[in-house]
């Protein structure tokens, strides 16, 4: 299935969240929410945007995408919430971590490992996206952490469809998790060669 | 992002840059300055977004420069920053090594000096360019600024 046809498929990215919401609070044994921002194409200056941020620092944890579709799935949040995301997993008191050590670092990875498989395990099984979910499935590559300016990082991410279009096509979730400050984000960029 | 922006006599141009680069041509006799952010390295025909890439984002930003010194000669100067590898998973010649590639090229062609670079490394960076003087200031996170 074309990637761009799947803008009007707002169901199919809520189902993948909604699963990927129960696999954090699973996670995390606490409750979660979702909330999906974006599923659309865009100019890629207001998707630079999407965040709502650009030199505030940003954490991210990308991974690479091979099969049904490739492209990108990144896990992103602002400081406290990714420390508070650390905190939880360690069982510490949320605000204990106070920068990004190796430890916060991993649990960071490991949460977009959790999000990002049930996420994608939800798109390619859903035979909306796939119909032949056992033929094709989504692949994930480990996920990379970065932390670094909010609009740097967005670049990065969207470089490969800027690169032979004026638009981007991206979804975007926001997760909350309880006694979380802030949010993170999921962003799915689909290479643009999938854009059908 | 694959923005063109111009100045003179003072107030600052600023942009942050990841894979892509800053591009910043100026005179400082003239107090003209001008930047910008480019993301590709070829245009491949495409006019819709002419800061996008550097064989157009160049060509236009000098259009510009032009216009705001009435045409008359001047003698350009440039300065790059930008062109980071951002991902560990990008391979082979990344999309910030071509842009700054074919960045060099082309101010060679149009024999403008390139007078200070500050490119590559996996970081983002935060960019400042005094029109009045040229100066270009430089901000990866977690370092002091640098100038150029």
């Amino acid at each position: 299935m074309p990637i761009r046809s799947l803008t009007s498929q707002t169901d199919l990215f809520r189902r993948a969240a909604e699963e990927a919401s129960v696999a954090l609070s699973k996670w995390l044994s606490r409750p979660t929410s979702i909330t999906i921002n974006q599923v659309s194409v865009l100019p890629i200056t207001d998707a630079a945007g999407v965040l709502g941020v650009t030199d505030s620092p940003l954490v991210a944890c990308a991974m690479q995408i091979t099969g049904l579709f490739s492209g990108l799935l990144v896990l992103t949040s602002d400081d406290a919430s990714g420390l508070a995301l650390a905190d939880m997993l360690l069982g510490r008191e949320i605000g204990t971590s106070t920068e990004w050590t190796e430890v916060e670092q991993s649990a960071a990875v490991e949460t977009a490992n959790i999000i990002g498989c049930a996420y994608l395990n939800a798109m390619a099984g859903d035979p909306q996206a796939n119909p032949n979910a056992v033929a094709e499935p989504l692949l994930p590559s480990p996920p990379w952490f970065i932390r670094d300016y909010a609009a740097a990082v967005m670049q990065g991410i969207l470089m490969a469809q800027a690169s032979v279009a004026d638009d981007v096509f991206l979804t975007h979730t926001d997760f909350c998790v309880d006694d979380m400050p802030g949010k993170c984000s999921l962003l799915f960029i689909p290479e643009a060669d999938d854009l059908g | 992002m694959a923005e063109i922006g111009v100045g003179r006599d003072d107030g600052q141009l600023r942009t942050f840059v990841g894979s892509c680069v800053g591009v910043a041509i100026y005179n400082r006799r003239r107090k003209l300055a001008g930047m910008a952010h480019v993301m590709l390295p070829e245009s491949k025909g495409r006019k819709t977004q002419p800061g996008k890439f550097a064989d157009t984002a160049i060509p236009e930003l000098l259009r510009q420069l032009g216009a705001l010194c009435r045409g008359e000669p001047v003698r350009w100067s440039a300065k790059l920053a930008g062109g980071a590898k951002m991902f560990a998973f990008q391979s082979g010649m990344t999309i910030g090594d071509q842009n700054v590639a074919a960045i060099e090229q082309l101010l060679g062609q149009l024999d403008i000096p390139i007078l200070a670079k500050c490119c590559g490394g996996e970081q983002g960076r935060r960019i400042a360019l005094d029109v009045a003087t040229g100066t270009m200031t430089v901000e990866t996170m977690g370092a002091e600024p640098q100038r150029f």
